[in-house]
Order: C-alpha cells, then sequence, then structure tokens
C-alpha cells in the first residue's frame, strides 16, 4: 500500500507540502528501489508549471518534473546537458527520471546537477506565498543534504543563457549503460580578446558533493592561453593536493588518476597543452 | 538449414513474456510459513549457543537439532551441512531458519536473535590455504626430459576471479508436507533429481517419502545446480518440524554473498620450447573451493583435462587442487572450470609466441589438434577439429589478421587499439564414464488416447529451451505439429530420471534417447490407445573408457569447437575499454533450433566478457564479499557489446540427435583470453597475467609501463 497526494497544480502540491510530513515524488526512479516503509508521497508528475522548459533573456529554465528524455527533445536545452543526460541510465529510467529528483536525491553522483555545478546554475524554490533563487552550490550541503525546507519544493533549474558552448564532459561508469558514475567531469571553457574567461572544472561521484574549485580556476582567469600553459603545472598540483576522495569500491587511487587525467585533458583540448 | 534447426516460437514464450509464469515466489502466501536464515556473520568460529527470542504463536526456529534424517547434504561428497554443525566456517553459512506467517516478524525475529561465537583464525587468502579438498595428477611423456633438452622454458602464472550467475530469479525453494506424509518440494532449480536424493536423506525418509518438482526458473548458469539441494533439504526440514508449508525466497544480496559462485584460480604454466614448438607443459592448478567441497571435484576435474587447451602437447604433467577457504562455497558456473584453464593456456601461447617474435595464432596453429589425435588424457579425438576453418570464418568477419597487424605498429593518441583471438572447445556431456556409471539416464515418452505426446524426462528448462526442443525433436520423428508434443517442468513422482540440468548435456544425452523413443513409439503406434516408451542411455561403441583414478581414456565423446576474436578500443585516461567487436564462431553441431542456440551463443560469450571485464568480486579481510548488489556488481548489458555476432559451424556429431553437442557452456569459455590478449596489444605489448581485467587495472600499467 502506497500512501500519498496526488496534486494537480503547483498551489495545490505547495498546499500539501505545507500541511502534511511528504516526500515529493517526481519520476519515482530512486523511491520505488527504496520503497520506504510508512511514508507519505506528494507525487509531482501532474503539476504542469513543472513540467515547462522556458527560455528567458538570462536563463534557460527547466522545470523540476521535467524528464530526461523530455530535456533531450527540447531545443532550448544546451548540448552539455544533453549530453550529460544522455548518459543516464537507460531509455525506460530517463522515460521518467527528472532534474528536480535527481537534484533532490541529493547525491553527488548526480549527471545532470554536475553540469548545474559547473555552469553556476541557480535554483528557484518555492514555497506557499513565498520563493527564494538560490546558487546550486549553495544548495548542495553534503551527502543527502540540501537546503530545502520541509515546506518547500524546487520548481527549476535555471541555467545560464550563454557561455556553456565550449566544453568536455565525460562519465566513466562501470559499463555503457544501467552506470552510475564512478567519476564524472564537467569543464566549460571561455576566451574573450585572447584573455580566459571561465575555465570551470567540476568533478561528480567523488565526494560528498560535486567537487569545484572557484579558487584555483581564479588563477588562470584573465591569462592568455599562453600564460596559462606557464600555470598549467601549478594548477594540476594545487588540484593533486585539493581532491579528497571519499573511498569506494573503486580504489580513490584510480578514480583521482582519471580525475586529473580529465583535467590535463580538458585544458590541453583548449590550447593550454 | 536442416529442418530441425528452423526456429520455432518457444514452448514457455507467451506465458513468460506476458508474465504469467508462475514461479516459485508467486505461489499465494496463504498458509504459507515464510522462512528467512540466519546465516552466520564471521568467517570462522564455534558456536557457542544462539540467544533466540521468545517466539509468538505459530513461529518457529529450526535448526540442526531438528533434521530428522542426516545433517549432510548429498552433493558429490557430504560435508555440507544442511543447518550448520558446532561450527560455521564461511560468512553466509545459515546456522537456523526462522519461519512465520509473517515476513517483516520473521526478519525480526531472525534479526534479534543473538549469535555467541568464539572465534577461529578464518583462512580467506588461497595461496595460503593448506587444506586440500581433492588432488589430481595426470600426464604422459617424458616432461623432464623435455624440459632438460628445452631451448627456452617459460614459467607465468594466471589468476581469474569470482564469476556470479547472476540469474534474474535468485534461489528460492518451498516445500510442502503433504496428507499422505509425503514432502512435496518445489522451486527454481536445474536437477530435481539431485534435490530428490538430497530431501530423502535430510528426512531419512527414503525416496518414496519425498518428490521434487521444478517450478518455471528464471536462469541458473550452474548456479541451481547444487545450491538448490542445500535449500531444498533447509525448508524440507523446516516445513517437517512446522507441519507446514514453508517458503525461503533469497533476497539479491543474500543470493549474491552466499551462494556459489564460479571457482577462483591460480594456474601455473611451466612450459618447454624446442627449435620453436612446445615440447612440454607442466601445469599447476589451484582452485578457491570455498568452505565446503560441494561441487568442486567435478569442476577442478574438467579444469584440469583442458588444461592443455586445443594443442598437441607430447609430454605433459598436470596437478590440479582445490582447497579449502573460509569463504562461500563455491560450485557450478557455465564452463565448470574450463574457462579458468582455458584462459591460462591461451594467454601462455601468446606470451611464448610474443617472447619468440612469430604470430600468435599462427603459433597456436602449428600446434592444433586434429582428428586422430590423443586427447590430454590419452582418449582420442575421434572426428574432425574444424578450427582451422572456424578460424577462416572468424578472419572473414573480422579482418583479424590484418587488424592483428595494425595493431602491433605503435598508437599514439588518447584511445589504442587492439585484438585477440582464443581457439578452445567444451567437451560435451558429463566428464568421464558418469553419463554410463552414474547418471544412467532414462526417458520416456507416454502418448495419451487422443494422440497428444508427453516427455517425460528430468531435465529442467533454464531459458535454454528444452521445453521447446524436446518436443521439437519428438514432433519431427512422429511427424506430429509441435502442439501436439508437450513437455512440462519435471516432477520426480512422474518422470523417470534422465539426469541433471547440467555439463551440456541435455539435448545431446536426453534428446538423443527422445529421439530414439519416439522412433520406437513411431513403430508400435496405435491410434486411439494410451502408449508408454523407454530408452536409456547406453554409451557410444567408440569410447575408450575414462579411468578417473588415473584420468585415462577419453573424458567427453565428442567436443564442441569456438574461436573468438575480441577487437577493443582502451582509453587510456580513463582505463575503460570499448568493444568495438565481438566476434565467435561456435560448432555445436546441428543447431536443434537457430534461435535457441544463437541465443545461447549470444549470451555466454557476453557473460564471457564480463568476466574477462568488468565482473569484479572479492571478499575483503572478514571475509565477506562486498559487492553483493547490480550496482556494486556490473554484468555487461547489450549496449556494451552492440557488435556482437556469432556464427554457426556445424561438425554433426553422430551420436547426438540429427548431430546435435553440447552447446550452452561453450560460448562463455573463450572470452576472456581474446579480450586480453586485445587489452595486451592495445596497451603496446604488455603481458597481463590475471582476469577480469578493469579498468582500473588498465590504468595502472598505463601509470608503470607509460604507453
Amino acid at each position: 500500500m502506497v500512501n500519498g497526494y496526488v496534486a494537480a497544480s503547483l498551489s495545490e502540491a505547495l498546499e500539501i507540502r505545507a500541511a502534511h510530513d511528504v516526500v515529493p515524488y517526481a519520476g519515482g526512479t530512486d523511491l520505488m528501489v527504496e520503497n520506504r516503509p510508512n511514508v507519505t508521497y506528494l507525487f509531482l508528475n501532474k503539476v504542469p508549471e513543472l513540467k515547462r522548459i522556458t527560455v528567458d533573456d538570462e536563463f534557460i529554465r527547466i522545470g523540476a518534473g521535467v524528464t530526461f528524455t523530455e530535456a533531450l527533445a527540447s531545443p532550448d536545452v544546451p548540448p552539455l546537458m544533453k549530453e550529460a543526460v544522455s548518459r543516464i541510465a537507460a531509455p525506460a529510467i530517463r522515460n521518467a527520471g527528472t532534474f528536480g529528483g535527481n537534484l533532490g536525491n541529493g547525491s553527488a553522483k548526480a549527471d545532470s546537477v554536475l553540469i548545474e555545478f559547473v555552469a553556476d546554475a541557480k535554483l528557484r524554490l518555492v514555497s506557499k506565498g513565498c520563493e527564494r533563487v538560490v546558487d546550486v552550490d549553495k544548495f548542495y550541503l553534503g551527502r543527502k543534504k540540501l537546503d530545502l525546507r520541509s515546506d518547500e519544493l524546487i520548481a527549476e533549474i535555471l541555467l545560464p543563457k550563454q557561455g556553456l558552448e565550449q566544453y568536455s564532459y565525460e562519465k566513466v561508469g562501470g559499463r555503457n549503460a544501467l552506470a552510475i558514475s564512478r567519476v564524472s567531469f564537467a569543464g566549460v571553457f571561455g576566451l574573450e580578446d585572447g584573455r580566459i574567461t571561465n575555465v570551470a572544472a567540476a568533478f561528480g561521484a567523488v565526494a560528498d558533493t560535486v567537487l569545484r574549485y572557484k579558487d584555483l580556476e581564479a588563477t588562470l582567469l584573465g591569462k592568455t592561453v599562453e600564460e596559462a600553459k606557464a600555470l598549467k603545472a601549478d594548477y594540476l598540483r594545487a588540484y593533486a593536493e585539493r581532491m579528497t576522495l571519499t573511498r569506494g569500491r573503486v580504489s580513490a587511487e584510480y578514480r583521482k588518476n582519471v580525475c586529473m587525467n580529465l583535467l590535463d585533458a580538458f585544458l590541453t583540448k583548449f590550447g593550454i597543452g | 538449414m536442416d529442418k530441425i534447426s528452423q526456429s520455432v516460437v518457444k514452448k514457455d514464450h507467451a506465458t513468460k513474456i506476458s508474465g504469467r509464469s508462475v514461479y516459485v515466489a508467486d505461489y499465494p502466501s496463504e498458509g504459507v510459513l515464510c522462512g528467512k536464515l540466519l546465516h552466520a556473520k564471521v568467517a570462522r568460529a564455534r558456536v557457542v549457543r544462539v540467544e533466540v527470542p521468545e517466539l509468538p504463536e505459530g513461529y518457529f526456529y529450526v535448526d540442526a537439532k531438528d533434521v530428522p534424517g542426516d545433517n549432510n547434504v548429498n552433493i558429490v561428497l557430504d560435508d555440507t551441512p544442511v543447518y550448520c554443525r558446532d561450527t560455521v566456517e564461511y560468512i553466509g553459512e545459515p546456522i537456523a531458519m526462522l519461519c512465520g506467517p509473517d515476513e517483516a516478524e520473521v526478519e525480526r525475529l531472525r534479526d534479534a536473535c543473538r549469535v555467541v561465537y568464539e572465534e577461529l583464525e578464518p583462512v580467506l587468502d588461497l595461496r595460503a590455504a593448506t587444506e586440500t579438498f581433492f588432488d589430481y595428477h595426470y600426464g604422459h611423456g617424458d616432461v623432464d626430459g623435455a624440459f632438460a633438452e628445452a631451448d627456452a622454458i617459460y614459467d607465468e602464472e594466471f589468476e581469474t576471479g569470482y564469476q556470479e550467475q547472476a540469474y534474474l530469479e535468485t534461489q528460492g525453494m518451498m516445500a510442502e508436507p503433504e496428507e499422505s506424509g509425503r514432502m512435496f518440494v518445489h522451486g527454481s532449480s536445474q536437477c530435481a533429481y539431485y534435490i530428490h536424493g538430497a530431501v530423502a536423506r535430510a528426512l531419512g525418509c527414503g525416496p518414496s517419502g519425498v518428490h521434487i518438482l521444478q517450478d518455471v526458473t528464471g536462469g541458473g548458469f550452474g548456479g541451481k545446480e547444487a545450491f538448490p539441494s542445500i535449500l531444498g533439504c533447509q525448508v524440507a526440514v523446516a516445513a517437517r518440524k512446522c507441519g507446514r508449508p514453508v517458503r525461503c525466497v533469497f533476497d539479491r544480496r543474500e543470493d549474491m554473498e552466499y551462494t556459489s559462485k564460479r571457482h577462483p584460480s591460480l594456474c601455473r604454466y611451466k612450459v618447454a620450447v624446442k627449435d620453436g614448438r612446445v615440447t612440454a607443459m607442466d601445469i599447476d592448478v589451484v582452485f578457491n573451493a570455498g568452505a565446503y567441497s560441494t561441487l568442486s571435484a567435478v569442476v577442478l576435474q574438467r579444469g584440469i583435462i583442458a588444461a592443455p587447451g586445443v594443442y598437441d602437447v607430447p609430454n605433459l604433467r598436470v596437478h590440479g587442487c582445490a582447497r579449502k577457504t573460509n569463504t562461500s562455497p563455491c560450485g557450478a558456473y557455465r564452463g565448470f572450470g574450463a574457462p579458468q584453464t582455458f584462459f591460462a593456456v591461451e594467454m601462455m601461447m601468446d606470451h611464448i609466441a610474443r617472447d619468440l617474435g612469430v604470430d600468435s595464432l599462427a603459433f597456436k596453429q602449428a600446434h592444433l589438434v586434429k582428428q586422430g589425435d590423443s586427447t590430454s588424457t590419452c582418449g582420442r579425438y575421434h572426428f574432425p577439429v574444424p578450427l582451422p576453418a572456424m578460424i577462416e570464418e572468424v578472419e572473414t568477419a573480422c579482418s583479424y589478421r590484418e587488424k592483428r597487424a595494425a595493431y602491433a605498429k605503435p598508437q599514439t593518441g588518447r584511445y589504442r587499439r587492439g585484438i585477440g583471438m582464443s581457439l578452445y572447445f567444451h567437451g560435451a556431456g558429463f566428464t568421464g564414464s558418469g553419463e554410463r556409471d552414474l547418471i544412467k539416464a532414462v526417458a520416456k515418452l507416454r502418448k495419451y488416447r487422443d494422440g497428444t505426446v508427453e516427455v517425460l524426462a528430468s531435465n529442467g528448462d533454464i531459458g535454454q529451451g528444452v521445453r521447446t526442443t524436446f518436443p521439437k525433436i519428438v514432433a519431427h520423428e512422429l511427424n506430429l505439429p509441435l502442439d501436439k508434443v508437450f513437455y512440462d517442468h519435471p516432477d520426480t513422482a512422474r518422470v523417470p530420471d534422465s539426469g541433471p540440468t547440467v555439463a551440456s548435456r541435455s539435448l545431446m544425452i536426453v534428446g538423443e534417447l527422445l529421439r530414439r523413443a519416439a522412433i520406437h513409439l513411431r513403430e508400435v503406434w496405435v491410434d486411439g490407445e494410451e502408449q508408454e516408451v523407454e530408452e536409456r542411455y547406453k554409451e557410444p561403441d567408440f569410447m575408450i573408457p575414462f579411468d578417473i583414478t588415473k584420468f585415462d581414456g577419453d573424458a567427453y565423446p565428442t567436443y564442441a569447437w569456438a574461436v573468438n576474436a575480441i577487437e577493443l578500443e582502451i582509453d587510456t585516461l580513463t582505463g575503460t575499454s570499448k568493444v568495438l567487436g565481438a566476434y565467435g564462431s561456435f560448432d555445436v553441431g546441428t543447431p536443434v533450433d537457430y534461435n535457441i542456440v544463437l541465443g545461447q551463443m549470444e549470451g555466454g560469450f557476453l557473460q564471457g566478457i564480463g568476466y574477462a571485464s568488468i565482473e569484479k568480486m572479492d571478499c575483503d579481510d572478514k571475509g565477506r564479499i562486498r559487492n553483493n548488489s547490480f550496482s556494486d556488481y556490473l554484468i555487461p548489458t547489450t549496449k556494451d557489446v552492440p557488435n556482437l555476432r556469432c556464427m554457426l559451424h556445424v561438425e554433426k556429431y553422430p551420436d547426438g540427435p540429427y548431430g546435435a553437442k553440447g552447446a550452452g557452456e561453450l560460448p562463455l569459455v573463450g572470452a576472456p583470453a581474446a579480450y586480453l590478449e586485445a587489452v595486451e596489444q592495445a596497451l603496446g605489448g604488455s603481458s597481463l597475467h590475471h582476469a577480469p581485467f578493469t579498468a582500473e587495472d588498465t590504468l595502472a600499467v598505463i601509470a608503470k609501463e607509460g604507453v
């Protein structure tokens, strides 16, 4: 027996969320497997406000209830996000799994969340009569730890419209489908007037949250490619010193080697060889 | 294509695809007690006592004291207890079963049991293990003389790991006391009569006191050869005590951690080479049997008989032993000991060829056995050895030699390619004279008044299609439509013992009995009458009697042959590999159903690639298996080998039905060597010695040796 509420609109969902102790349920691809006893769900898959992909001046706004399959079919979702999403699980899971669920699950292995980190995405969180917009890295506090109040729902992911064109994306799983990431990497690069304007690098599945070191990125920002080349060795060394990987079935040493190889290859791809 | 090979819709297709098949877990729960095993949590200990919580009415605690007959499960030896004796020998060993109507309550009571252990030092490392369950020696020729005269001697060790069968349906058995006092045991299984013998003994009731039904079974791959005998005894003992039906279905973690897997192995090969030819092999094979001997004797026999591979080795010495460790007992898994030794011998031949500076395939071909040659056990290859033609079939499919030469040149860039090839056989049927001396298969046909014919045999359909292929053979001989002949899951109360569903024997041995029975029935057929005919196994006349004490004679009447090539690309940044193509030519004789056989070949080949690459499982320093879920123990998907090409080469076997010979196990056996040879080439000529070879292993080689 599954207990739950089915919301037909966002306002109804927020009423229920405020009034009851419920677990938000979007695609259910994780919750169905968990099959927790004595839980009341709030089913969100029929809430139209959460199912939209829109574009405004600044952001591509992906509704939390948008499935991965829907995102792959959308002309508005940037290629970097599509590449990551296309590698999630298998078609049946992508048909059901959602962006909000991937975030709400609170795992550093979530493939769409990695892209949100590297893109400096924001999240719109809503509650009854209230809403706030937070940076994704402020929202993700640790393993299964989110800055989400018990009356709030994730409404939208706000991806910057510009700046995601030049990227590297790598997913290392144990096999080619239905594979949880062992290491995932996304890098975004920008160059204007010969100066590096963006050199974001994010690592998934290696720590409690997605790893990104903005202070290390800053050492290359504003530099020319030639200057960056000279700084590259120090930059890589700093990453290697900083990154402490969680232990897993696959050794931390292996996964760290992969991270460093992919980071190096990312810079090389954009001329910093 | 022969008419018999033309594909039909499998008899169980509609019920399985529509979800109507009833597996053991699907029987209604009303009146059935749920059984949960209390598993040992330490690898080796004396069990001082078990503090059992107070049991509510209708709940039971069942252990060795409740076994009315013999607490030893008959497998090959009798060392496996139904419920543990005064010690536990591995993590997971069943101490007791808690039974009751409510599953959650049974689990709660089970978890509330406190086992007081007096811990003993466990043996977890195969290299440190000293207790030997089985120890075999055989050979021929003058090995020492050949080594003394050799130009070069090669000495290498190869290691393989566990492999989990990963059948879709976990282990599950159910026992129901009948009003007559007889015990009815049924569930997911391969060998109804093995369970029959074991349960009768545990209950101390004689063979007529029990009967066993194979339920619809969601895959076995060997994993349900011996284990259901143990679980069958446990539920039967529980049902006897409770006086009610008891069902025990494992959850996935329980199944992966505590049930039998493929034996990890260490194989040391010393090879003498003179004038560019192998003159002698001195081979030492060690299998990790786990805590009890179960099937290790026969697994080891098959493994060591295959140890020199498909090569003519004039002087041979083989030593094999199965050692005890305090880990889950290993057992049968598709290939049954041969994947371990074929991996070793194929890698060894490849390494020698490379050292001699000659092409690996040409070197192997120069040593191939042929019809009339002696086998490793001084039997004979009585029938043609089609490997040369099969090599060319694979060559045509993938341009093996051209790619092998191209990838041998220095490569640059992130991705590096390699291709490898393995040549191997699988001995068809039981090893040695088991069919003649132990199994003595009997099969029957019963014709009803309405002209329908029922196959009466004890071989279980575990996905390999015997519910379809047996009737196909009978319908063919009787010239009946296929829907007039049927074969239900065997119940030992009504079918004769045609032997277990193992050793790639069902179709070749029992299928032939049924073919002969059908011819007999055709001759005596009278319309409107109920009639029954019976056939008994007879060993083919050409067989050289096998002496298991000396490993001398024909170990198998014939062989299924295969050539595998695997082409792959290594990502030097991540160590991951992408299989660009897997090509296999398989000779299983005449396919009795083309689609069924091809399905077997594709599935087995993919399973072999998993064994070679990603299927890694091991114990931690406490003896625990941690890779106990499908997210921690990965098996390949179709996306991992999208380009999988299997071809059938038909070398008919005159004593199999229409020329069919053993098929089920063959496709898995050779994949690891082909895969590893390809990885070696992609890594620029590294010498590799273990399988599975994971992405992590690849990156470790790159870190150490560079690329």
